[in-house]
């Protein structure tokens, strides 16, 4: 703990040291600070909560501007959906009177309870919120680092130039050519969402390159809506996609971007796209505040707060949390737990029983839709999955018609939810 | 199957927090009280339906629930409880509700308009 708190002082201190005198938020007199880090999912969702009902001061801290969702990204890759569409701002949570501050927080004091932001302001706090997503595992895809992501994108955090890069890539691709796939291991982001994309990259190849071939590498011997996809790949895509699972080598695989190459098991492939998906951990601010064990960071089922540090609260994907997946629709869910838990510790608010669910929507071709929803409960140790409902296989085709209209009220509800 | 005919298309989405439903945590004081529910224990219980449930959506897909009058809000979620109404995702939403939950999500979204 002591070396943890030396590197926290220090990056600090650097942060500091970097502009000639950095400027403090007076912490005085005044409402309780809440600083929120991370605008996706959990973070702006959380702070447009948070400042329901007035008596906290309410930060949040977010690089961009603009927010594309990962969600529904792959439809872009499809050819479904528009990137623009995909786009959010803050302007309607900032009016509705979260201080938006778009700078990137590099440092968190837990002694002094202070953030430190790259552009050399201090956010004191009363309480701190932390939803920062996903990083990738160094070293995880050996032959493979985010340096390489130009070559071999990733397209799997926020929608943007990655995502239109590998869409460019697999449109350019020769005819007869080879799209290959690293798929991660568990846990990842979205469970279904490697394998969504499968889906709208052999849609999207069936239009344009019909003899065109998809190939995954996977480590994991089974994922989510396994056999719903796998039916859909028979029927829409029949002889295009291929996947090597651990029991062929899908989890003994290399990279070289230069040569575009891909080693599975011994056997070297020539690709014309490969679209690598590492292993992922929290976003790295956790494990500099100390605040991780292993990869992620572990918090309480009733109000999300850190094991370590019960005056930060994680939400999202960093989080260790049980059995909810990684996804924005269990990231809201758990940031309206904390906004109403810090409510109730900072301000005297009543708090409920938490209620955690989850609902996904896999888009399998664009008018067959498969969904799969959970809900769950905050446990002794751990929040526990209670109940769930899943497509079936061999569905009316119009109930999947159906779903995919739900799937597109989802993505309007849910970014309304979260954006205002 | 009609979700009733009580539920109108409305334009409206004022200042954004019409459109999800929140701005009732602000004005939970000036609300007359409601016959059944609990409003700050509807408005908690709310935010699951507000992921999906959009207030102004079109009735495709995920129909509109604000502004619901209470009886046919608190019959539609008992009839997906039983299972006499059917959707299995809102079969088993439902499922995990109290009488006194219904009660107050009802007594919530029918504040809705």
């Amino acid at each position: 703990m002591a070396r943890v708190t030396w590197t926290r002082r220090r990056a600090l201190a650097a942060a500091a040291a970097a502009l000639a005198a950095p400027h403090v938020r007076a912490a005085g007199a005044g409402q309780p600070k809440v600083v929120v880090v991370g605008g996706g999912a959990g973070g702006a969702t959380a702070a447009r909560y948070l400042v329901q009902g007035g008596g906290l001061d309410v930060t949040l801290v977010e690089p961009t501007r603009a927010y594309y969702s990962c969600f529904f990204s792959n439809l872009h890759i499809g050819g479904l959906r528009s990137m623009a569409s995909l786009a959010h701002d803050y302007g309607r949570i900032a009016a509705e009177g979260v201080e938006v501050i778009h700078d990137t927080a590099i440092a968190i004091d837990r002694d002094r309870r202070e953030v430190g932001l790259a552009g050399g302001v201090v956010l004191p706090y009363d309480r701190l919120v932390l939803s920062p997503g996903v990083d990738f595992v160094e070293g995880a895809v050996p032959g493979w680092d985010i340096t390489q992501a130009g070559r071999m994108p990733h397209a799997y955090k926020s929608a943007g130039d990655q995502t239109e890069l590998l869409k460019a890539q697999i449109e350019a691709m020769p005819e007869g050519g080879l799209y290959c796939m690293i798929a991660p291991p568990n846990p990842y982001r979205c469970p279904p969402a490697p394998y969504e994309r499968i889906s709208m990259v052999a849609h999207r190849l069936k239009q344009i390159n019909p003899t065109a071939k998809i190939l995954i590498a996977d480590p994991k011997d089974h994922y989510s809506k396994q056999a719903l996809f796998e039916e859909a790949w028979d029927k829409y895509y029949g002889g295009m996609i291929t996947r090597l699972g651990p029991d062929f080598g899908g989890d003994v695989v290399s990279v070289d971007p230069g040569a575009m190459e891909v080693d599975i098991d011994g056997e070297v492939n020539r690709v014309d796209v490969c679209n690598v998906i590492p292993a992922m951990k929290a976003g790295w601010i956790c494990d500099r505040a100390g605040l991780t064990e292993g990869d992620w960071a572990p918090v309480m089922p009733v109000t999300m707060q850190s094991r370590i540090d019960e005056s930060i609260h994680v939400l999202g994907d960093a989080a260790d949390q049980g059995d909810m997946p990684k996804a924005a629709f269990a990231a809201t869910g758990q940031a309206k737990a904390a906004a109403m838990a810090v409510r109730a510790a900072l301000l005297g608010a009543r708090a409920f029983p938490p209620r955690y669910a989850n609902a996904c929507w896999s888009f399998l071709a664009p008018d067959d839709v498969v969904k799969l929803a959970d809900t769950f409960r905050a446990g002794e140790e751990k929040i526990e999955r209670v109940d769930r409902v899943i497509s079936q296989m061999n569905e009316d085709p119009a109930l999947r018609r159906r779903n995919a209209e739900e799937a597109v009220a989802w993505y309007d509800a849910i970014t309304a939810d979260i954006f205002g | 199957m009609g979700l009733s005919p009580v539920v109108g298309r409305r334009g409206r989405r004022a200042g954004g927090f019409t459109a999800s439903g929140l701005a009732l945590v602000l004005s939970l004081a000036a609300l007359p009280a409601r016959a059944g529910g609990d409003l700050e224990l509807g408005a908690w219980l709310a935010g699951e339906c507000i992921t999906c449930h959009r207030d102004g959506a079109a009735e495709r897909g995920i129909p509109p629930i604000a502004g619901w009058p209470e009886e046919a809000f608190a019959a539609e979620m008992r009839a997906y409880r039983s299972g006499g109404r059917l959707h299995a995702l809102m079969q088993m939403l439902a499922g995990r509700l109290s009488d006194e939950e219904i009660a107050a999500l009802a007594a919530w979204f029918a504040a809705q308009e």
